[in-house]
């Protein structure tokens, strides 16, 4: 004779699975994924949305060699420079009217100059910021050095920054290439990712805890199962069916960038090794549960789908915090307060995660982590349990913290 | 064989049930009866183990309940509902698998219940859909379909209409026949006279009679004697028998006085007149309930409203 908690498993992940709902959203999916994933790169491809690809600068005061100089380095990145004069009153009014998107005045004294002023309606793209102040800088340099005496074709070698080629050294002695942009990149996936879900599916879950109670189900079920098996049956069943559809997502979105992928010339790629990729699926399986059973105990604690609205923003709070905070996670990994929330249950999956992305977490705190994520799991799955048979009995009014903690003692 | 020791339930200030005690027997009819809010659905939801009480003991055959046990119970709550969007009857053998009950012989007991109850056609919709009481019947059938040996049903017979009211009784009385024992909460003196062999009333969380329905009667009977008679009658001659009479010309309505026996009444009268129709009154229940629980809850059974706490 089959456990009924098995039996409650396969009840709830055949409601969750046999669906109409469900099976579009399955199949629709991966369109929806590979369109939000791969349209912004076919755009940033083709330069930029809207197709205002160049970047057109107006050069004050330069002359034309000069502005031959710069002209090449500054093409490839996608900003094509011309001579231009006039004072900044006209030059101001022809940037506002779109005529050209900045302009840069030289000094009349470029080789002491120690300032340049560029002048634009956008300041905000760095990377653009970036390339000009290095390609202008460098050939302020270059131009010094020719009136120093050098000759000139040995000062483009001279010139030449080296590029800094950033690896980080792992305790295993392994150094991979890697960036603060990679680790923010996959750290913010996995937050995203797990934000994403909860609210698609931890909800569900919630709204189901909370079906047993307004379909007036409960007391017929609790006169057949105990209220731990019933829980335990619902989260996992409705999890179970949760991570085939994300399994099947997953897998089609990975063949549809496969297969479409080089037609449209985008190339994704995961950059994280093997065992980054073992602790995005292990922290993403605890912090899933973890909310599920979060969800469910306050759907059994709540009275309506309204009433679970309101219960449940604390909760999303939680899941918010580690992307709000994401820059001091990966700057300062081992601060106190962010070895504190990366064992504090509701943000350790996520912050634990960076941090080990980052590199360096002992492995006496990952263990702790994981145990104490666990460890909760089970605690708010039987606390839940509680709250659902006390709940269940006060239909009819709303109640508020201190009830359910009263409850706890019955 | 259920019994239930001094068992004792608060809701904070409100003694839900304050010291029940009873016991049912195989093959019983036993009607727990009493007004809403009497504490009736808070014993069974003690019996069946989703309350907990605060003291006292419930024994199942002598022995606590435990989970084990209550796959040989079938329960039918007060708050009756089945998932809106699984099929009655997959929902139903559903309910049943969770009772362990065996699969085949579920599937078999379910076409007849179905048929019996005339929901044949509904097998494959979803409950949605059903009325009122269609969906009592399904619920009914939910309680039933694992075969136990203990049945619990709360309120079964409201919102039913008459034809499903027989339909339902003429089942509960066929499987007490088949030694069921059976366990139901009512506010219906009425349904409770026609099916119970034994009750217990209980008002407030709180005892007020329990025993053979027959025996009650008996006990908390008035009394009362109807006379129709032709010739002259002389009230003063019983006066030893009789404590209070309604006296008519032709008929008179007399109340035994203690001690007293119907029969020697009769002796007495057939010496003066010629007595017609000779009738000793058998109380209702609810004259009993009323009677017993005093003038203050006359014509309330049934409507009194809950008093914040559900039955």
């Amino acid at each position: 004779m089959k456990s009924k908690l098995w039996k409650i498993i396969r009840m709830e992940f055949r409601l969750t699975v046999a669906n109409k709902a469900f099976i579009v959203l399955t199949i629709l999916g991966p369109f929806l994924i590979a369109a939000v994933t791969v349209l912004p790169s076919v755009f940033s491809m083709k330069g930029g949305i809207g197709g205002s690809a160049e970047l057109k600068v107006a050069v004050v005061n330069a002359g034309p060699e000069y502005i031959e100089r710069l002209r090449m380095p500054l093409a490839q990145n996608g900003i094509r420079v011309f001579a231009a004069q006039g004072n900044t009153e006209s030059l101001d009014a022809e940037v506002l009217a779109g005529s050209f998107d900045s302009y840069l005045v030289l000094p009349d004294d470029l080789l002491s100059a120690t300032r340049v002023q560029y002048v634009s309606k956008n300041v905000a793209d760095f990377r653009l910021m970036g390339i000009m102040q290095g390609v202008i800088g460098q050939s302020i340099i270059a131009a010094r050095l020719l009136q120093a005496g050098l000759p000139a074709e040995t000062i483009a070698s001279l010139t030449q920054p080296p590029l800094i080629d950033i690896r980080q050294l792992a305790k295993s002695g392994e150094k991979q290439n890697r960036d603060f942009l990679t680790i923010l990149m996959t750290g913010l996936s996995l937050s995203m990712l797990l934000y994403m879900t909860t609210l698609l599916y931890g909800q569900a879950i919630g709204r189901s805890v909370l079906t047993e109670k307004t379909s007036k189900t409960v007391e017929i079920m609790l006169s057949s199962v105990r209220p731990l098996d019933l829980m335990f049956g619902k989260i996992l069943g409705k999890a179970a069916g949760s991570l085939l559809q994300y399994g099947l997502w997953v897998s089609l979105t990975a063949v549809f960038v496969k297969v479409f992928g080089p037609r449209l010339g985008v190339n994704i790629d995961f950059g994280g090794s093997l065992s980054t990729l073992g602790f995005l699926v292990l922290f993403f399986l605890l912090a899933f549960f973890l909310y599920c059973s979060l969800f469910a105990a306050l759907g059994a604690a709540s009275q309506d789908e309204q009433h679970l609205g309101q219960l449940t923003w604390p909760l999303i709070l939680f899941l918010v915090l580690p992307i709000v905070m994401i820059s001091p996670i990966i700057m300062s990994p081992h601060a106190p307060l962010i070895v504190g929330m990366s064992l504090f249950p509701l943000t350790a999956p996520v912050v634990m995660f960076l941090r080990i992305v980052v590199g360096g977490v002992p492995t006496w705190q990952i263990l702790a982590c994981i145990a104490l994520v666990l460890a909760t799991i089970a605690a708010v799955i039987a606390l839940s349990a509680k709250i659902f048979r006390v709940g269940l009995l006060m239909t009819g009014k709303r109640f508020t913290l201190g009830e359910v903690l009263r409850w706890l003692r019955y | 064989m259920i019994e239930l020791r001094d068992v004792r339930k608060s809701f904070g200030e409100l003694k839900a049930v304050d010291g029940v005690s009873f016991r049912t027997g195989e093959g019983e009819v036993f009607g727990l009866l009493g007004p809403n809010g009497a504490g009736k659905s808070t014993t069974i939801k003690m019996i069946m183990n989703i309350l907990a009480p605060d003291s006292g003991s419930i024994l199942f055959n002598g022995t606590p309940i435990t989970e084990g046990d209550k796959d040989r119970i079938g329960y039918l709550p007060e708050e009756r509902g089945l998932y809106r969007k699984v099929r009655l009857g997959e929902m139903l053998l559903y309910l049943a698998s969770l009772k362990n009950a065996d699969p085949a012989v579920s599937a078999r007991r379910l076409d007849e219940w179905l048929e019996r109850f005339d929901l044949a056609q509904w097998k494959s919709r979803r409950p949605e859909e059903l009325s009122k009481g269609m969906a009592l019947k399904a619920q009914f059938i939910a309680a039933v379909l694992h075969d136990p040996e203990f049945i619990f049903l709360d309120e079964p017979f409201s919102g039913l209409d008459p034809v499903s009211t027989d339909v339902l009784r003429e089942a509960v009385l066929e499987l007490a026949g088949k030694g069921k024992t059976i366990l139901f909460s009512t506010h219906n003196m009425e349904v409770a006279e026609k099916i119970c062999s034994r009750i217990l009333i209980i008002d407030h969380g709180r005892e007020v009679i329990s025993g053979a329905l027959a025996d009650i009667k008996a006990r908390y009977g008035k009394n009362t004697i109807a006379v129709e008679f032709d010739g002259e009658l002389d009230l003063p001659k019983l006066s030893r028998l009789v404590s209070r009479a309604s006296r008519f010309p032709r008929y008179v309505e007399m109340e035994l006085a203690g001690g007293a026996n119907a029969q020697e009444v009769l002796a007495a009268l057939v010496g003066q007149v010629a007595v017609r129709r000779f009738e000793v009154l058998a109380p209702s229940l609810h004259g009993i309930f009323v009677q017993i629980v005093g003038k203050a809850e006359r014509g309330s059974l049934g409507e009194r409203s809950s008093q914040g706490a559900r039955s």
